[in-house]
């Protein structure tokens, strides 16, 4: 079972974060923290793997990968397979990478709420629910068109770029 | 997501805020903003709560507490609008958990979103079930959710989150899904063309496989159908074909669902199985691109486990070693990581080991890999591997690491190098040639237990000895070395220094000399160490060298006034039994050998490891240890052994018993005093030699008190009691809790409750030690005025762990007796018993009762002679002034109730006595002290019970005379005289007029 989503920029800011076992908001903070301090330390080109039975207990491992200003980070059991985790997470970024076209940190900040909608079509209860990207797509779009529909009568831009530009 | 405009707004100030306390202002601002909203429900638009509740998230994923809105949050699950109800779902599952109160109240709504018709309506329930869903929903909702899974007209979307939902509430509550009714759903769910249905009805199958796989195994040949469709025939839409490998995670789960069942019986299943393995075992290759290495390789290590689960041929086995040897030298860091891993999970599989060991050099130079991750795995896998034939090298290369290693290794580091040198040592001399090497390199991460093991195995080894000593004289020459190695080496320069004595620069002057350089450097736990080597120098220079003596004995000196008292009492004591002679010998005399026992440090690893079944831990149990180490058997216990010669038993008991206390110089001196819970050095190495001990001198000590109706301390006993049981019953008699018996294994504290005659006492039973113990029996035997119930003790309290056991206690008659627990368990082999009385006295059911002269008076008349009151004359009595007395007598319940006596050297006293039987009593005494004579006394009590009267009377005479026996002797013969009622007592006192009652 998937214990924690993280995503946090190489200066330790949160970006995202989505624990399926319930965990005290200063518990959360202490993790993201553990998990950076470690991360941060890590020179380039080596495993993708880290031993954090310290932070969250025996039998739990992590996977992380690093795109250019975040690590995107995975906390799970010994049910899963570490590898496929791995994989995860790259699935996760492509999806995003197709949704905000070239998905850069600030895509990441300003569109808090769209990115959940993704993890939760992607992981589900800590279990993985889709790994085909295309799906993931298909059912967020569908989301949007859903939002867009009774959104329509407000006047509130329709894109976060839209007011941003100004 | 279309439009929040106040969310990117917020998002954007506090991306703008400079520092972490502009972000708090800007928070609370925000939450106080959020907060005046929701209080104003009308101007409270749909979209206002939903850009508010993000809000809310947003500043939770920050780290700060929101513990308001919660209402809000659940309340927009009932919004009728897709974007409100969206909101709510999602910042539910985040913000609460399933034990949060307004999770129950949203569970109608949720439940209607799941069986109505709108599916993204049901998306987003699931959704929010199988985030935080718990047993309420479980059983309210588990059966909805199994439809929407096996529908047909439901769209994949909502089925495979039906599919995960369920698995979450089967996880909250395992009799939501009925095993026999939907085994054979769950087979047909294996048969979805839906990848992606399919992928998470897999996951669910794992759940339910692991729970109960005999009631899943129709579902096996389908997982295998799985394998064959997307390993073999590469079956799979485009989509689901991540870097050209057909969807690896459902290969992956598949492969995981079929290592839960033990094996595969049909052999055609089989068969078709270890095809598609070979065919994946074979068909992956390292490749450029990473996501393919990795998707290609997450199945290959998958089918790795399988196959070992499987326990295939050994060719399948061989040809998987080798993978996992070309792995372990890749570029690709994370394969390395995994070939590492598998290859210590391989060690499990028997016959292998032989092929892994010719990847040791391979191994050894991950250890200087550049990631941790890859060094600790290395570590773990030559851990796991080694063995007699190959300890020397894996252990000196751990050495040669040991100097370069990052501090967060080197403890577990040291550690299982100690260990393995142990287990695995050709010879004893390379054995503490390891040892002494690790304290000189990492002294820091050495723990007592692998200097005590040393101790151990030299003391144990006479052959050894020679060498010790004169390694440990190479390391003490040493500029600056590590206080453990000033205290191992102190330790066995005091032992066996003497065995070097011939060598140049060895005599006793010039060891003590080298040592006692070492002195102003080390911390007070060393000193004594140090106190009893050159205690033990002095008794090794045979003839006496004067000079020495004169040297050490100032030595002695400076300590006898120590602050520490463990210091303090070994200077003094040394000092005194050197001037003993032949006793000083004997007392000084070398350590016998310790009992054979268990590693503490294998036993402290095993705490350490949690790797559950792959822990290389585990496998250390199956192989075959070196047998260069193996401890002397343990003495008889009933043969005193050679070098501890005890004083004949029949001895007069001064000299004898004290001789006895300093057996043991080095340790427990918690006989003399066990007021001082000394915070023992070496008690774990020291605390065994009490098995040695002659049985005729087990419990000399305890039976000094004379009041003891219960021998304490078996002649079965094998361990050393801590402290005085007798003692510490007294002192539990006065108070409601505390220790009642402690040994170096166990300790049993007590803390008890009294209302009226009821009783309700819990024992704490705490293992002190690493190592469970065993056959614990706990027994009461109880006297006929109690009733007594004890909660069974469990069998095993495992190591460093503390059971209760109420005991409940009811008494029904006044009585003196004594109920006694009969306890015992195992250590090891030893058993280890006792019997203890529980302090459920007399007094314990007496309640504090201060009387007026008005009361008093009527009752004491109304209670008239015996058999209902009753006089003596006590004589013996331990000689109190009298305030003392009167708090005696409040101690153990009997309230004093001053003033009523004229005479001042009289009291009066007064309680109230509880048992099925009287039920409230009250009970009146009166003692009339002789101030001329302490140590007589005229005692009357009195109550409406000749029972109580006589117990009562009988329990404060023993309280009174109850001193150690001895001084009871001391007691002079004095005259049966009582103090004459005072003349100038006037008539219409009523002291005068009790004094004429009386």
């Amino acid at each position: 079972m998937i214990k924690a989503v993280m995503m946090m920029n190489t200066q330790g800011k949160p970006r995202l974060a989505k624990f399926y076992d319930f965990l005290p908001v200063e518990k959360q903070q202490e993790l993201i923290r553990g998990v950076f301090s470690v991360l941060c330390s890590r020179p380039e080109n080596v495993s993708n793997f880290l031993e954090i039975d310290s932070l969250f207990g025996p039998d739990s491992r992590l996977v992380y990968k690093h795109y250019a200003t975040l690590y995107f980070v995975l906390v799970f059991d010994g049910s899963e397979n570490e590898l496929a985790m791995l994989d995860l997470i790259q699935v996760l970024v492509e999806t995003l990478d197709k949704c905000f076209s070239n998905v850069c940190e600030l895509d990441i900040v300003f569109n808090y709420s769209k990115m959940h909608t993704v993890l939760d079509e992607i992981v589900f209860g800590g279990q993985v629910l889709e790994t085909s990207s295309a799906e993931v797509i298909r059912a967020v779009e569908e989301i949007s068109k859903l939002e867009a529909a009774s959104n329509a009568i407000s006047l509130v831009p329709n894109s976060v770029s839209g007011w941003r530009g100004r | 997501m279309a439009g929040m405009r106040g969310l990117s707004v917020f998002i954007s100030d506090i991306r703008n805020c400079q520092n972490k306390e502009a972000e708090r202002l800007r928070v609370d601002k925000e939450l106080g903003n959020i907060r005046t909203c929701f209080k104003n429900e009308k101007v409270l638009t749909p979209y206002k709560k939903k850009k508010y509740v993000w809000k809310m998230l947003y500043i939770h994923m920050l780290g700060y507490d929101v513990d308001f809105g919660h209402m809000e949050a659940v309340s927009l699950i009932s919004a009728p609008k897709f974007p409100e109800k969206q909101v709510g779902y999602i910042v539910t599952s985040c913000l609460l958990n399933e034990n949060h109160d307004f999770l129950r109240l949203a569970i109608n709504t949720v439940r209607n979103d799941i069986i109505g018709r709108n599916e993204t309506f049901q998306c987003l329930a699931l959704t929010l079930v199988g985030n935080i869903g718990g047993r309420d929903f479980a059983e309210s909702l588990a059966p909805d959710v199994q439809k929407l899974l096996i529908s047909s007209s439901c769209r994949p979307l909502v089925r495979k989150k039906a599919a995960l939902c369920l698995l979450r509430l089967f996880r909250k509550n395992p009799d939501a899904i009925n095993a026999d009714g939907w085994a054979d759903r769950m087979a047909q769910l294996l048969d979805e063309r839906d990848l992606g249905v399919l992928t998470s009805s897999t996951s669910l199958l794992v759940a339910l496989v692991s729970n109960n796989h005999e009631a899943y195994s129709s579902c096996l040949p389908k997982c295998v159908n799985i394998l064959e469709r997307l390993a073999r025939n590469q079956d799979v839409p485009q989509e689901y074909t991540y870097y050209g490998i057909p969807s690896p995670w459902l290969q992956v789960k598949a492969m995981r669902a079929l290592q839960y069942f033990p094996t595969i019986e049909d052999p055609n299943t089989r068969k078709s199985l270890f095809e598609v393995l070979q065919r994946i075992l074979m068909g992956t290759d390292v490749v450029k691109n990473v996501n393919k290495n990795n998707a290609s390789h997450a199945v290959l290590f998958e089918a790795l486990s399988l196959v070992m689960h499987l326990d295939a041929e050994k060719e399948m086995m061989s040809q998987c070693v080798a993978l996992l040897g070309k792995f372990i030298s890749v570029r690709e860091p994370n394969i390395r990581y995994l070939g590492l891993e598998n290859m210590t999970r391989m060690l499990m599989v028997t016959d292998v080991q032989d092929i892994i060991k010719k990847h040791q050099s391979q191994i050894i130079t991950s250890l200087k890999d550049p990631d941790i991750s890859i060094r600790r795995r290395a570590l773990d896998l030559l851990y796991g591997m080694c063995d007699v034939s190959n300890a020397k090298d894996i252990v000196e290369e751990l050495l040669q690491y040991l100097s370069t290693a990052e501090f967060s290794m080197r403890e577990e580091l040291s550690l299982k190098a100690a260990i393995l040198a142990e287990k695995f040592a050709p010879d004893l001399s390379w054995y503490v040639d390891v040892i002494l090497q690790l304290i000189d390199k990492a002294g820091d991460f050495v723990s007592d237990d692998i200097w005590f093991r040393v101790v151990q195995f030299v003391t144990n080894n006479e052959d050894l000895q020679p060498y010790a000593a004169s390694k440990a004289r190479e390391y003490i020459d040493k500029i600056a070395i590590h206080e453990t190695m000033v205290k191992v080496s102190a330790y066995i320069l005091g032992e066996f220094g003497h065995l070097l004595a011939r060598q140049p620069g060895c005599s006793a002057s010039e060891l003590f000399s080298i040592l006692h350089e070492k002195l102003p450097t080390v911390s007070t736990p060393t000193i004594p160490i140090l106190l009893s080597t050159y205690a033990k120098l002095l008794m090794h220079t045979q003839p006496p060298d004067p000079e020495l003596q004169k040297k050490i004995f100032a030595v002695f000196k400076k300590y006898e006034s120590c602050i520490d008292v463990e210091i303090q009492q070994r200077a003094v004591e040394y000092l005194e039994l050197s001037k003993k002679g032949p006793t000083f010998m004997d007392v000084l005399a070398e350590m016998p050998k310790f009992p054979e026992r268990q590693s503490s440090l294998i036993k402290k690893a095993e705490d350490v490891e949690d790797t559950a079944d792959q822990s290389a831990i585990k496998l250390r149990a199956q192989q075959q240890p070196s047998n260069a180490l193996v401890l002397a058997e343990p003495q008889p216990v009933n043969g005193a052994p050679p070098a501890l010669k005890l004083p004949s038993v029949n001895g007069n008991t001064e000299p004898q018993s004290m001789a006895r206390a300093l057996s043991q110089p080095n340790g427990n001196l918690n006989n003399i005093d066990p007021q001082i819970p000394s915070p023992d050095l070496l008690s774990d190495l020291l605390g065994p030699l009490a098995i040695e001990a002659p049985p005729g001198a087990e419990g000399v000590p305890d039976e000094v008190d004379g009041s003891a109706i219960v021998p304490v301390g078996d002649q079965t006993n094998t361990v050393e009691v801590i402290g005085n049981n007798a003692e510490r019953f007294h002192a539990l008699c006065l108070k409601d809790s505390g220790v009642l018996y402690e040994d170096p294994y166990i300790q049993i504290g007590i803390k008890a409750e009294w209302r009226g005659h009821h009783g309700r006492l819990v024992l704490f039973l705490g293992n002190k030690s690493t190592s469970p113990l065993t056959s614990v029996q706990a027994l009461i035997l109880p006297p006929a005025h109690l009733k007594l119930e004890l909660s069974p003790v469990p069998d095993t309290i495992p190591p460093r762990a503390q059971v209760q056991s109420p005991l409940e206690v009811m008494n029904l008659r006044p009585s003196r007796d004594v109920a006694v627990l009969d306890f015992s368990y195992k250590f090891g082999a030893n058993v280890v018993s006792a019997k203890l009385r529980i302090p459920a006295v007399l007094n314990k059911f007496l309640q504090p009762l201060q009387l007026t002269s008005e009361e008093f008076f009527p009752q004491w008349r109304a209670i008239s002679g015996p058999p209902l009151k009753l006089q003596e004359v006590v004589r013996g009595v331990r000689p109190l002034a009298l305030p003392e007395m009167a708090n005696l007598f409040n101690s153990f319940r009997v309230t004093i109730c001053p003033g009523l006596d004229p005479n001042p050297n009289n009291l009066v006293a007064s309680t109230t006595f509880y048992s099925e039987s009287t039920g409230a009593m009250l009970c009146l005494a009166r003692i009339e002290t002789d101030p001329a004579d302490r140590t007589q006394l005229r005692m009357t009590v009195g109550s409406g019970d000749p029972t109580l009267t006589f117990e009562l009377k009988e329990f404060i005479k023993e309280q009174l005379v109850s001193i150690p026996v001895g001084s009871r002797a001391l007691v002079p013969a004095a005259p049966p005289v009582a103090q004459p009622p005072s003349p100038a007592a006037l008539a219409d006192d009523p002291g005068a007029l009790l004094a004429g009652l009386l």
